[in-house]
C-alpha cells in the first residue's frame, strides 16, 4: 500500500511523516521546508506501506515548483491513499484541496492536526457530523506531540473513494 | 483584580524607568568612549556590548514603559512580558559569555588549559552588566503571566 | 465527476456552517507577543535583540572552543611536533602538507602559526576542525531554535516590505537564512518561489551576496574588527543588485501572502536531529573540500602558478579593486572552500580597508563548487545567467568599493 500526505504547507506533513516512518526529514516552523518529495515506509498491521511526505500545496492546480512535484506525485500514485492534512484552524481552506483529492477518486483520511492550535483559539468542530457529511474518516490529531498518531493509522483502512455527489446529497445540496 | 493590576503597573513603572535609565546610561558611557563601574554595577565601553546592547536594555524599558497604561488588557500586557523577554536574552548574552569566559586559563603557550578555582569563581564575582542586575526584577512577570493564566483557565474574563 | 471552484467553495460553506462554531476569539498571550513581533514599531527592537543575542552566543560559543582551546592546541603542539617529524623539511611535499614557510634574509624559516603555514595538515586542518566546526555548530543550534519557535516567518514578514521593492516577496527570506548555513540549500529552498524570474533573482543573489556559516565563523575569528564591515556592504550589494536585477529581468513578481504559523514549544529531539544532520553533512562536504583545496592552492604556488597569475592580474586587482596581488591565491581557494579563502586572506599584509575590500570579493567572486553544482541542478540557463551577473557584479562592485574608499581617504 502506498500512502501519501498531503496538504497546505507548514500544517505538519513533515512532522506525521517522521513520527510513523522515524526518519528524519526536516521540520521547521515555516512554510516551504519539504520542496521534494521524500518516501519512507512504515507498518501497517504487520504489513509494510510506503509513505509519501508530498511538498505542502493549496490546491491541485500548481503555482510553484514545489506544487508541481505535490501534483505530478498525487497524478503518478493512482492506486495510493491520501492522508489529507488539515490545519484545525484553518479548516476551510484545507477542505478544498482535500474535497479536490476525494473529487479525483482517491481514498482520503483527513488528519486535523494542530487540534491545540484550534482549541486556543477556542473553534469547535463537530467531527462526527464532518465525518458524515464527508464519508471519510476524520481524526483531531496534534502531530508535533503525538496526539491522535495511532488513531489516524488505524482509521487508515476505512478509507474509501467518496462520490462528490453524495458528499453534496449530505450537506443538503448546493445553493 | 483591578487592584492587583495597578500594583503591577507600578511596579513595572518603576522598572520601566530604571531599565531606560540603564539603556541611555549604556549609550552614553558607550559614546563617551570609556568603561564605567560604580559599586556592582559596571558598563561595559564596547560598541557591541554598550552600543548595541544599551539600545536594546531601552527598548526593553520603552515596552514596559509602553504597557503599563491599562495593565490588564492581553496587547498591553504582552508588551511588559516582551520587555522582560529582552532584558532575558541580553542577561542570558552576558551571563555565557561569562560562563564560556570562566573556563579555559586563556594561556597561549604553556600553563594549564584549564581556569584555577579561584580564577573561575572570581568570573562571576560583581560587577555585573545593567542587564544582569535587571534580571531577577525582570522575573516578576511570569508571576502576572501565571496569575492571568489562572485566570482564564477559571474562565474569568481578565481583559 | 469534478466541481468548479464556485461550487467547491459553496460546498465547503456548506459543511463549515453545519460542523464549526466559531468561539469567541480570545487572544492569548502568545498571539499577542505574536502581533508585537511583526508589527514594524516593535518588531524591530525584537529582531534587533534577537540578531543580538545571535551575535553574542555565537561569539562567546566559538570564542571558547577556538581561542580558548584550539588555538594553543595547534599552535603550540600540532604545528612544531609535525614540522618535526615531517621529513624533507623545504621540499614541496612538506611545503604543501605541513609548513611553506618564509625566506627571511635569505634564510628558510618556519611558521609560527597554523594560519600562516598554508599546510594541508596544519591550516586546512586548522581552519576546518579548529574555526569552522565549533562556529558552524553553534550557528545551526540557535537557527534550529529560531526555526523551531517560529520566528523565522515573523521575520519574514517584518523584512517584507524591504523585499519587494526588489522583486521578492517575503518567502525569499526563507532562502536566504538557510544559504546563511550553506547556499547549497538555500538554492534548492528558491523552489518556493512561484515565478522564473523570483527564482533566478533570488538564486543569483544568495549565490553572490550571502557569506555561509563557515565563512562568517572564519571572519568572525580572523578579522572580528572587520566585519561590520563586510556585512554592510554584502547586504548592501544584496539590495542594490536585487533591484537592478528585478528592473532588467523580465517576467513577473506576484504578491504572496505568507501564513504565520504560532510560536511553538521547540522540541529538543528534533532541534537535535536537525544540528546533527547538518554537522554531519559539513564533515562529509566541507572538510574533504578544506583540506583539497589547502592542497591544491598550496601546489599552484609551489609551481609559481599563483605568483605568475598575481604578476598578470596586478593591473586589475591592484589598480582596480585596490588590494594585494597576493589575493590572487585565496581568490582560488575560494572557489573550493570560501572560509579556506578567508583565512588565507587574513595573513597578507595589508591595510584594514584592504582587507575589507578583498573579503567582500572572496564572498561575491564566485559560488563555491558545492553551490556551483547545486545551481547545474536547477538549470544551465540560469547558472549562466547567475554567472554573467556574476563577472559584471565583481568588476562594477569592487570598483564602486575601491572607489568609496578612495573618497573616504582609507584605500
Amino acid at each position: 500500500m502506498k500512502v501519501l500526505l498531503m496538504g497546505h504547507p507548514n500544517v505538519g506533513k513533515s512532522v506525521f511523516f517522521n513520527r510513523l516512518t522515524g526518519a528524519n526529514v526536516t521540520e521547521s516552523n515555516y512554510p516551504g521546508t519539504t520542496v521534494d518529495y521524500t518516501k519512507g515506509w512504515m507498518k501497517i498491521k504487520g504489513e509494510d506501506s510506503e509513505l509519501v511526505d508530498v511538498p505542502g500545496t493549496f490546491s491541485l492546480d500548481p503555482k510553484d515548483k514545489a506544487e508541481e512535484v505535490a501534483v505530478t506525485m498525487l497524478r503518478e500514485s493512482e492506486d495510493a491513499k491520501v492522508i489529507s492534512v488539515i490545519d484545525a484552524s484553518k479548516i476551510e481552506r484545507g477542505l478544498y484541496l482535500a474535497l479536490e483529492i476525494i473529487e479525483e477518486g482517491y481514498p482520503v483520511v483527513i488528519a486535523l492536526n494542530m487540534w491545540d492550535v484550534a482549541g486556543d483559539k477556542n473553534i469547535q468542530i463537530d467531527i462526527d457530523n464532518l465525518q458524515r457529511i464527508l464519508s471519510v474518516p476524520v481524526v483531531p490529531t496534534t502531530a508535533i506531540s503525538g496526539e491522535g498518531i495511532k488513531e489516524l493509522v488505524s482509521r487508515l483502512k476505512d478509507a474509501k473513494p467518496v462520490e462528490i455527489d453524495t458528499i453534496i446529497e449530505n450537506a443538503g445540496g448546493l445553493t | 483584580m483591578a487592584e492587583q493590576s495597578s500594583t503591577g503597573a507600578i511596579y513595572f513603572a518603576i522598572l520601566g524607568i530604571v531599565t531606560t535609565a540603564f539603556g541611555l546610561a549604556d549609550i552614553l558611557v558607550t559614546a563617551g568612549g570609556g568603561e564605567f563601574s560604580y559599586g556592582i554595577l559596571e558598563i561595559p565601553g564596547d560598541l557591541f556590548r554598550g552600543g548595541w546592547g544599551g539600545v536594546i536594555v531601552l527598548f526593553a524599558g520603552l515596552f514596559y514603559l509602553s504597557g503599563i497604561r491599562n495593565f490588564g488588557d492581553i496587547h498591553q500586557f504582552a508588551k511588559v512580558v516582551m520587555g522582560s523577554i529582552l532584558i532575558w536574552i541580553m542577561a542570558g548574552c552576558d551571563i555565557f559569555a561569562m560562563i564560556t569566559e570562566s573556563i579555559p586559563s586563556w594561556e597561549e603557550e604553556a600553563g594549564p588549559w584549564f581556569n584555577t578555582l579561584p580564577g573561575f569563581l572570581g568570573t562571576y564575582a560583581p560587577p555585573y552588566s545593567p542587564a544582569v542586575l535587571l534580571l531577577p526584577f525582570s522575573l516578576v512577570v511570569i508571576y502576572y503571566i501565571r496569575k492571568r493564566a489562572s485566570g482564564e483557565s477559571r474562565g474569568g474574563n481578565s481583559s | 465527476m469534478t466541481l468548479g471552484v464556485e461550487e467547491r467553495w459553496d460546498l465547503i460553506d456548506k459543511i463549515s456552517k453545519a460542523t464549526i462554531t466559531f468561539g469567541k476569539y480570545r487572544h492569548t498571550l502568545k498571539d499577542a507577543i505574536g502581533e508585537l513581533t511583526v508589527k514594524p514599531m516593535t518588531g524591530i527592537p525584537v529582531a534587533i535583540a534577537i540578531l543580538y543575542g545571535f551575535w553574542s552566543v555565537f561569539g562567546s560559543f566559538a570564542g571558547f572552543f577556538t581561542d580558548g582551546f584550539f588555538v594553543r592546541l595547534f599552535d603550540a603542539y600540532w604545528l612544531p611536533w609535525l614540522q618535526e617529524i615531517f621529513p624533507g623539511q623545504g621540499g614541496w611535499l612538506y611545503a604543501i602538507m605541513v609548513d611553506a614557510g618564509g625566506i627571511e634574509s635569505g634564510e628558510f624559516v618556519l611558521s609560527s602559526n597554523c594560519l600562516e603555514s598554508f599546510g594541508v595538515l596544519t591550516s586546512g586542518l586548522f581552519v576546518a576542525i579548529g574555526i569552522v566546526l565549533p562556529a558552524i555548530v553553534i550557528f545551526y543550534l540557535m537557527l534550529a531554535l529560531l526555526e523551531d519557535i517560529g520566528y523565522m516567518p515573523r521575520l519574514a514578514v517584518l523584512i517584507d516590505t524591504m523585499l519587494h521593492k526588489i522583486g521578492l516577496h517575503g518567502y525569499a527570506i526563507v532562502p536566504t537564512i538557510l544559504s546563511l548555513g550553506c547556499n547549497v540549500p538555500g538554492v534548492t529552498a528558491t523552489r518556493i518561489l512561484e515565478t522564473k524570474k523570483q527564482r533566478f533573482i533570488m538564486m543569483t543573489l544568495l549565490a553572490i551576496f550571502i557569506p555561509c556559516g563557515a565563512q562568517i565563523g572564519i571572519m568572525q575569528d580572523v578579522v572580528p574588527d572587520l566585519m561590520g564591515w563586510i556585512l554592510l556592504y554584502l547586504i548592501i550589494g544584496y539590495f542594490i543588485f536585487g533591484y537592478i536585477l528585478n528592473k532588467i529581468v523580465p517576467g513577473k513578481a506576484p504578491e504572496f501572502l505568507i501564513d504565520v504559523p504560532p510560536y511553538r514549544r521547540p522540541m529538543l529531539s528534533n532541534i537535535g536531529k536537525k544540528v546533527w544532520g547538518r554537522i554531519a553533512g559539513f564533515f562529509k562536504v566541507a572538510i574533504p573540500f578544506v583540506l583539497l583545496g589547502c592542497a591544491i592552492v598550496g601546489g599552484l604556488y609551489q609551481l609559481g602558478v599563483i605568483q605568475w597569475l598575481g604578476n598578470v592580474l596586478a593591473p586589475v586587482f591592484v589598480g582596480w579593486f585596490g588590494v594585494p596581488a597576493e589575493t590572487a591565491g585565496p581568490l582560488i581557494a575560494a572557489f573550493l572552500r570560501k572560509d579556506l579563502a578567508v583565512a588565507q586572506l587574513s595573513v597578507i599584509d595589508m591595510t584594514p580597508y584592504q582587507m575589507v575590500t578583498a573579503v567582500v570579493l572572496v564572498s561575491i567572486y564566485f559560488p563555491c563548487v558545492a553551490t556551483f553544482a547545486m545551481m547545474l541542478k536547477e538549470g544551465w540557463k540560469e547558472l549562466l545567467g547567475a554567472l554573467a551577473t556574476l563577472v559584471v557584479v565583481v568588476f562594477v562592485y569592487g570598483g564602486l568599493i575601491h572607489l568609496i574608499g578612495i573618497l573616504l581617504g582609507v584605500a
